[in-house]
């Protein structure tokens, strides 16, 4: 809208009498209603992470922080340990991250500087669709399309070829870290490859152009100017892809195989934290286990705060920086 | 371009009419076109995945006779004893039996038995057909992780002439509360003593070994899934997806498969009913020659007092009268005359 | 650029190298690129097309006019309850969490201080890393234990939150990019700060507003896991009342998929057809929209 439009709109509006005490209290009305939703918001948060902690207190008592280490989940003696879970979160997250990260970066680079520009909205909207699949139907996917060929075939591949490793050891199955890890890095990418679009964006075009008249090659350019300008940025997109990794329970629990354990061999069942939550909260005993399943969840809680923060602070950096050279 | 008030426009309309949908429609909950039912209060129930295949037919055959609606989540025989004791629900659905604990927690809550069937250990070993024969300590051990090999010679002693393929055994379990874990488990604990030491009775135990699936159905997805695969399921799963089941011995030394006959005798093998009706069918003795070693009766968890008691007692006195019609086709068998007595009698008990 | 100032810079160093080789290196680099992307794309055809193939052949007038019934074991009729479970939470939801993040973004841009608005930018960010199981927790401990029984309600307020710091935020950005001279052309003709709030700054955002609105709903339609514990025990007729648990398209798809029934599996997979259809429906419908508003609000800077 225009100024011009502007005007059309409100003078027939500021033509009326009474104009003074509707002002007046419309004013106040709309300070007082916006302020009660900006305080619902923050009081939703406040109110959640309060409940979490209230739910998980007996256990957090009664475990303290050994629950972090200890490997455990004995719901007919109460004797529960978080250990075998993280171990499950971290290695099907961040396993996910390693394959993510130069997949994104590649495709960021390729939207923002290779791509012919009329087909730049075009797959930058095809890769961004990939975020809009519902986690469910990914885990759908995983469970009757990507496990069975993981099982058959790339599994026995890479086990010929990198059997070696021990963590493609000789067992196969249709389920476990390694599915998770390829659903959670499909997820992940478009996240981080838009973040990614993001930042490089704000790089100065100058810098860039300056080491093309300099006659670097494309690669070049982008290796001395683009990645070092963006590394903070890139790396809090990574931190938010892998907070999004971390929380994710539905697609996780259809393929991962539900038995919590910690060792080496990918291709093998196990558990993460969110996954086990859903699997097991409804129903679970109120006295022993819920308090138990809360405290992941309170872990989970922790952990997506820490990334969060991490993150703003770090693609925060990038932005101000654009701000002060732009 | 359309302009902006009418976009407004339409959008509040529509708000307003979700608005008066959602609240106009809570009266109505619909209930198809029925004939008299005393009382026409819908129940919420929640428990055993064992008998959710039978409630499934219970529910649209009672809701076509009477209009009444009873809504079952099948969260596993935990979660009925747990959410019948908080009272979030009607009734509860446990193959288990409240342990005394639970029974103090759950004072005023009756157990009903409604429904007879079985747990089946079934497995899924490539170039093993059905019927493979396994004793009870073989099978505990086998749970235990004593048994790590499909040709084991414990195995392979049972079933001469069958060729075992050296498949590793995975065990697979329920990892959620569970009345079937709470049938294997009375069972194992009966035929080994190093299974009653080590892991107990219940429907939830540490599982020394093996894999872990969500309810009847997750445990079956795993077995389908995984050769060299062994589990337990309701006998209606069992049945359904035409998995191959294990010939367990009985006490009377003959290998049985679980049919209607032989759960039947199981059943029959029970002459007491004790005053809480809970009565537990594993391992019948020698005399029950024909008796399935893994059968059980179901129970509905349902409150001595409740505000829904008409329509409680209504539902139970169908479940085990007409409804008990679509059991065989689902493998479960007919409740003896005795235990419905015991029944009727409890159901008496449920006032308002 | 000090590049000319410092000789160990590496884009001096590159010039001195083998021309083939740095070529050579570019030229692997922008391969892997164009790879990276068509991976991308590649996986996103080969999941909406599984769905496609997999779910066409099991959809059928009945699969849409049936209901669910999870405790069956055969794989009955159809969707029918879980869609207008999944309409009428969603439908909620919105009413709940567009009228809060539209206002809570307003809040922030017109009356915060950049301290405080800078709060409630940390606090909806916070909101929009929680993971949607703990979310699913939360409620089950506020409202399902408080009332003893699952609801759509509960449900609903669930999805709200998930909701929530995606249209504040979403609005937050849209409202910024007013033009300050709109604004005070507002002001310097007489009108109130809420009569320009109401009548100015907001239509100019309006579709960006919607398309905020457009992708949360977009996001809320496929979400499971905040249902899982607070509407997933339902009755098997075709409800609408909230006030008990409603089955929901992603729940009903869950608990298919996790069936060894491969006649349910077929079920899921033609549930996950309809659910995606409308999700990328509407996410497209967002980002026409989006690019609209972005050309015209270019347009009257």
């Amino acid at each position: 809208m225009t100024t011009d439009a502007a005007t059309t709109q409100l003078s027939p509006l500021l033509a009326g009498k009474n104009r003074g005490f509707i002002d007046r209290f419309g004013d106040r009305a709309l300070y007082i209603i916006t302020l009660l939703a900006a305080l619902l918001s923050v009081a939703v948060v406040l109110g959640l992470a309060y409940k979490i902690v209230d739910e998980a207190a007996p256990a957090m008592s009664k475990f303290g922080l050994g629950f972090l280490t200890t490997s455990n989940f004995d719901p007919v003696h109460g004797e529960f340990g978080a250990a075998q879970f993280i171990y499950g979160t971290a290695v099907s997250s961040f396993g996910a991250l390693l394959l993510a990260t130069p997949i994104s970066v590649a495709i960021a680079l390729f939207l923002t500087e290779l791509a012919p520009r009329s087909s730049r909205t075009a797959i930058g909207t095809l890769v961004e669709l990939l975020a809009g699949i519902p986690s469910v139907i990914l885990g759908l996917w995983g469970i009757i399309v990507l496990g069975p060929v993981l099982n058959d075939t790339i599994e026995p591949a890479l086990h010929s070829v990198l059997g070696w490793i021990p963590l493609f050891g000789g067992t196969y199955s249709l389920v476990g870290l390694f599915p998770a890890i390829l659903i959670l890095t499909i997820m992940t990418v478009p996240i981080v490859s838009s973040l990614t679009r993001e930042i490089f964006a704000t790089v100065p075009p100058t810098d860039k152009e300056g080491a093309l008249a300099l006659g670097a090659t494309r690669w070049e350019m982008i290796k001395t100017v683009v990645l070092p300008y963006s590394r903070p940025g890139i790396i809090g997109a990574v931190i938010l892809g892998l907070g999004r990794a971390v929380g994710e329970a539905i697609a996780v629990t259809q393929v991962i195989g539900n038995t919590a354990g910690i060792h080496s061999n990918i291709f093998l069942p196990a558990d993460t934290l969110a996954s086990k939550i859903a699997n097991t909260y409804q129903g679970a005993d109120p006295s022993t286990t819920i308090p138990a399943l809360a405290y992941f969840a309170v872990i989970l809680f922790v952990l997506s705060l820490i990334f969060n923060s991490v993150a703003r602070l770090l693609v925060r950096r990038v932005q101000s920086r654009a701000g002060r050279a732009g | 371009m359309i302009s902006r008030k009418s976009i407004l426009a339409v959008a509040c309309c529509g708000v307003l009419a979700l608005g008066v949908a959602a609240c106009g429609s809570s009266s109505s909950s619909s209930t198809s076109g029925g004939s008299s039912g005393t009382a026409n209060t819908p129940l919420t129930g929640a428990g055993s995945t064992l008998i959710a295949p039978l409630m499934s037919k219970w529910q649209s055959d009672y809701s076509s006779r009477t209009g009444n609606t009873v809504t079952y989540g099948a969260i596993g025989s935990g979660g009925g004893i747990e959410q019948i004791t908080a009272g979030t629900v009607d009734f509860g659905a446990s193959d288990a039996p409240l342990t005394p604990d639970q029974q103090k927690a759950a004072a005023d809550v009756l157990m009903i038995p409604w429904a007879l069937s079985s747990t089946d250990p079934v497995y899924n070993i490539n170039g093993v057909s059905d019927g493979l024969r396994l004793d009870g300590p073989t099978l505990a051990n086998i749970f235990l992780g004593n048994i790590t090999a499909w040709n084991d010679p414990a195995i392979a002693k049972l079933n001469p002439g069958v060729t075992l393929p050296s498949t590793k055994i995975t065990p697979v379990y329920r990892s959620d509360g569970s009345g079937d874990t709470y049938i294997l488990t009375d069972y194992l604990s009966k035929v080994s003593s190093e299974w009653k030491s080590k892991v107990g009775v219940g429907t939830e135990v540490k599982f020394p070994t093996g894999v872990g699936g969500k309810g009847n159905d997750g445990v079956s997805a795993v077995l389908s899934k995984t050769d060299g695969a062994i589990a337990y399921v309701g006998a209606a799963y069992a049945a359904s997806n035409g998995f191959n089941q294990v010939a367990v011995e009985n006490a009377a030394g003959k290998f049985l498969q679980p049919t209607l006959g032989t759960i039947s005798a199981a059943a029959a093998a029970v002459k007491t009913i004790p005053s809480n009706n809970a009565v537990s069918l594993t391992d019948p003795p020698k005399s029950a020659t024909n008796a399935y070693p893994l059968a059980s009766y179901t129970y509905v968890l349902a409150p001595s007092t409740s505000d829904k008691a008409d329509s409680l007692k209504e539902f139970i006195t169908y479940a085990i009268g007409p409804g008990q019609s679509f059991g065989p086709s689902l493998l479960f068998a007919k409740l003896p005359s005795q235990i419905i007595s015991a029944d009727k009698a409890t159901i008496a008990k449920i006032g308002g | 650029m000090e590049s000319s100032q410092r000789p160990d810079h590496p884009l001096l160093a590159a010039r001195t190298g083998n021309l083939r080789r740095r070529r050579a290196a570019n030229r692997t680099m922008e391969t892997s690129a164009w790879i990276a992307a068509v991976l991308a794309v590649a996986v996103l055809v080969l999941v909406i097309g599984s769905v496609a193939v997999k779910g066409l052949s099991s959809i059928s007038l009945n699969f849409l006019t049936q209901n669910a019934d999870p405790n069956s074991i055969e794989a009955t009729g159809g969707i029918a309850n879980a869609l207008v479970g999944t309409g009428i939470m969603v439908g909620l939801a919105t009413l709940m969490a567009v009228p809060v993040g539209i206002l809570t973004a307003i809040y922030s841009n017109e009356f915060a201080g950049s301290r405080s608005a800078s709060t409630i930018r940390y606090f909806l960010d916070v909101l929009n890393g929680v993971p949607t199981i703990v979310t699913g927790i939360f409620i089950f401990g506020l409202i399902v234990t408080a009332q003893g029984h699952q609801s759509g309600w509960a449900g609903a307020i669930a999805l709200a939150i998930v909701m929530l710091p995606l249209v504040a935020r979403s609005c937050q950005e849209v409202l910024a990019l007013v033009p300050g001279s709109v604004k005070e052309a507002g002001l310097a003709l007489g009108a109130s700060r809420w009569r320009t709030t109401v009548s100015v700054v907001v239509p100019t955002a309006l579709s960006g507003m919607i398309t905020g609105a457009l992708l949360a709903v977009a996001r809320a339609l496929g979400e499971t896991a905040p249902l899982l514990f607070v509407s997933s025990i339902f009755a098997t007729n075709l409800s609408t009342d909230p006030s008990q648990a409603l089955p929901s398209v992603p729940l009903v798809i869950f608990q298919f998929s996790e069936s060894p029934t491969p006649a349910k599996h077929d079920q899921a997979w033609a549930a996950a057809l309809v659910l995606i259809v409308v999700v990328l429906l509407i996410s497209i419908v967002a980002r026409v929209l989006s690019a609209r508003m972005r050309r015209r609000l270019g347009a009257a800077r």
